[in-house]
C-alpha cells in the first residue's frame, strides 16, 4: 500500500480527476495549499509596498493506492500535470503501514478497494 | 378667498411632502453607506481582526448615533454664538435653514453625516486600538468634535457660514474632519506590529477579503449620490441643483479612478486595484464641497488630481511610520482639504480660475485649515488622555492571535462545518 501526494497546478485537478476515476483509481482527497518550489514564489507591489516571497496556489491531491496500482495512478497524474514547465508541481510517495475502513472496522488493503 | 387660502395650503403641504420624500430617501442612502464603510474596512484588514472593525462601525452607528441624538445635534444647530451651541434632543421651532422638512428628518439626515465622519476614523485605527477606548471616542467625537465643525461650516450663524465659506456636503465639516481624526488616532495608538522593520522600512500587509473591500466601495459610491445630492436638502426650486450635483459626483468619481489606474500602471507597471477603489472614494470625497458651484469639466479636473494626491499621500504616509491600513487619512483627510480648496479655485462664478479673485479661495483655505487643526488637535488631546487613563492599544498577545479570537470570542471564518 502506497500514499501518493501529487502537489500540481490547480488548472490541472479537474483532468487529473477525471484519469484517475477512468483509471479506477476514485478515490482521493484534495486540498487547496499554498508553497514555493525552485522558482522560491513571487512579489507583488501592494498599496505602493513590495510583498516579497509570496508562496503560489497549487492542489495537493492525496491517493492511496495498492502496490499494482502505484505506477498507474502516477502515470495518469504525470500525463495530466506535466507541460514541461516551471511550477508543474511534485508527486511523493510513502509507505502506507495500515489503513481502516470506518463503516465496517475492515483493515488492510481491503480497506482501500 | 377661502379657497384661494385653501389652495395655498395645499400647495405648501405638497412641497412639503415633495421634499420630505426626496430627504429621507437621500438620508436612508447615506445611512447605508455604513455598510459601505463596515465591508471596505473588513476587506482592508486581516482575517483575524475583521469582527471588531463590524464592531467598531456598529459602535459608531449606535453609541455615535445615540450621542448625536442626545446632544451632538443641538451643539451644531442651535443658537449658536458662531461656534458652538448648547442644547438637547432634536430641537423644534425654526434652525433658521428655511427647512420644507420637518427638524426629526433633518436629524436623520444629519446623522448620516455624524457617523460617516466617525466611521473614517474607525478604519485609521483598525486592528489595534482597544474596543471600549473607542467608544468613548466616538461619544466626544459625536457630541463636540464632529457638531462644533457643523456648527461653524452649516448653522446659519457659524462663523464660517457668515464669511461665505462653501461646503456643500461636507468635504470639509464631515471628510477633513473624520480624516484628521483618524490621523492623530494613528500617531497616538501606534502603527500594527510587524508593519516596521528595525531599519525602518514598511511592509505590506494586504487586507484578507479584497472582494468583500470592493463591495463596501461600491455601496460607498451608491451612498455618495444620497450624500451630494440629498444636501440640497429639498427637492421643490432645486431639481437644477440636484441633476448638476449628481452629474458631478459622478464625474469626479470616475476621473479619480482613472488617474489611479494611469498612475499605478506607470509607477507600478500593474494597475492595482485596491488603489483605485481608494481612487474613486478620494474623487468623491473631493468633489463634495464644490460639487453646487463647479462646472462637469472642473469636475473631472478636480477628481483627476485626487486620484493622484491619494496615490502619493497613501506612499508618503506609510514613509512617515503612521499605519493607516485603509487609506483613511489619504483618501478623507487629504482630500476633504483638497476639495475643499479646489472650490476657491473652480467655482463656476467665485473661482480664481474664473473671476481672477482670490477672495473666496482665501475662505475656502482659511476653512479648511482651521478645520482641519481643530479635529487634528481635538482628537489627538482625547487620545491623548485616554492613554495616559485608561489606555487605547490592545494588548501583545490579542494583536498578534487576533481581536476577535480574544476580544469577541468569535473568528469571521470558521473552517470546520
Amino acid at each position: 500500500m502506497k500514499k501518493v501526494e501529487a502537489i500540481v497546478k490547480p488548472s490541472k485537478l479537474e483532468a487529473i480527476q477525471k484519469g484517475l476515476t477512468a483509471a479506477d483509481i476514485p478515490c482521493m482527497t484534495v486540498m487547496p495549499v499554498k508553497g514555493a518550489g525552485l522558482q522560491r514564489g513571487y512579489s507583488e507591489i501592494y498599496r505602493g509596498l513590495e510583498k516579497p516571497m509570496i508562496l503560489l496556489p497549487k492542489v495537493m491531491i492525496i491517493c492511496v493506492v495498492s502496490d499494482e496500482n502505484l505506477e498507474k495512478c502516477i502515470d495518469v497524474i504525470l500525463e495530466n500535470a506535466s507541460e514541461g514547465n516551471i511550477g508543474d508541481g511534485k508527486i511523493f510517495v510513502y509507505d502506507v503501514y495500515d489503513a481502516v475502513r470506518i463503516r465496517n472496522h475492515e483493515r488492510g488493503g481491503g480497506a482501500i478497494k | 378667498m377661502d379657497e384661494i387660502k385653501e389652495l395655498a395650503a395645499n400647495q405648501q403641504e405638497l412641497v412639503h411632502a415633495i421634499d420630505s420624500v426626496w430627504v429621507a430617501l437621500c438620508a436612508a442612502l447615506i445611512f447605508q453607506m455604513e455598510g459601505g464603510f463596515a465591508l471596505l474596512e473588513a476587506g482592508f484588514i486581516r482575517s483575524k481582526n475583521s469582527m471588531s472593525i463590524i464592531a467598531k462601525v456598529m459602535i459608531d452607528i449606535m453609541i455615535g448615533g445615540l450621542a448625536f441624538y442626545a446632544f451632538g445635534f443641538a451643539v451644531a444647530y442651535g443658537a449658536s454664538n458662531g461656534y458652538f451651541a448648547f442644547g438637547t434632543g432634536i430641537l423644534s421651532g425654526d434652525l433658521g435653514l428655511n427647512l420644507t422638512i420637518s427638524n426629526s428628518l433633518f436629524w436623520f439626515l444629519q446623522l448620516g453625516f455624524a457617523i460617516a465622519s466617525i466611521s473614517i476614523v474607525s478604519g485609521g485605527i483598525a486592528e489595534r486600538m482597544k474596543i471600549w477606548s473607542y467608544a468613548i471616542f466616538v461619544v466626544i467625537f459625536c457630541i463636540i468634535i464632529y457638531p462644533v465643525a457643523a456648527n461653524w461650516v452649516w448653522n446659519p450663524n457659524g462663523w464660517l457660514a457668515k464669511l461665505g465659506f462653501n461646503d456643500f456636503a461636507g468635504s470639509s465639516a464631515v471628510h477633513a474632519v473624520g480624516g484628521f481624526a483618524a490621523l492623530a488616532g494613528a500617531i497616538l495608538v501606534g502603527p500594527r506590529m510587524g508593519k516596521y522593520n528595525a531599519d525602518g522600512t514598511a511592509n505590506a500587509i494586504p487586507g484578507h477579503n479584497l472582494t468583500l473591500a470592493s463591495v463596501g466601495a461600491f455601496l460607498l459610491w451608491f451612498g455618495w449620490f444620497g450624500f451630494n445630492p440629498g444636501s440640497t436638502l429639498a427637492a421643490v426650486g432645486k431639481w437644477e441643483v440636484i441633476g448638476k450635483v449628481a452629474v458631478n459626483t459622478f464625474l469626479a468619481s470616475a476621473a479619480g479612478g482613472v488617474s489611479t489606474m494611469a498612475y499605478t500602471l506607470i509607477r507600478y507597471k500593474k494597475v492595482d486595484i485596491t488603489m483605485v477603489i481608494n481612487g474613486v472614494l478620494a474623487g468623491l470625497v473631493a468633489i463634495t464641497a464644490g460639487c453646487n458651484l463647479v462646472g462637469p469639466n472642473s469636475a473631472i479636473v478636480i477628481g483627476f488630481f485626487a486620484g493622484v494626491f491619494v496615490d502619493i499621500c497613501v506612499v508618503l504616509i506609510d514613509k512617515m511610520k503612521i499605519d493607516d491600513p485603509v487609506g483613511a487619512i489619504a483618501v478623507h483627510g487629504v482630500n476633504g482639504f483638497f476639495g475643499t480648496i479646489a472650490v476657491g479655485v473652480f467655482a463656476e462664478e467665485k473661482g480664481l480660475f474664473f473671476s481672477g479673485d482670490v477672495h473666496f479661495l482665501g475662505i475656502q483655505t482659511l476653512g479648511v485649515v482651521v478645520i482641519s487643526l481643530f479635529s487634528f488637535f481635538t482628537t489627538y488631546l482625547v487620545f491623548f488622555l485616554l492613554k495616559k487613563t485608561i489606555g487605547i492599544r490592545i494588548h501583545r498577545h490579542e494583536e498578534l492571535v487576533g481581536m476577535d479570537a480574544v476580544e469577541f470570542g468569535v473568528e469571521a471564518y470558521t473552517t470546520f462545518e
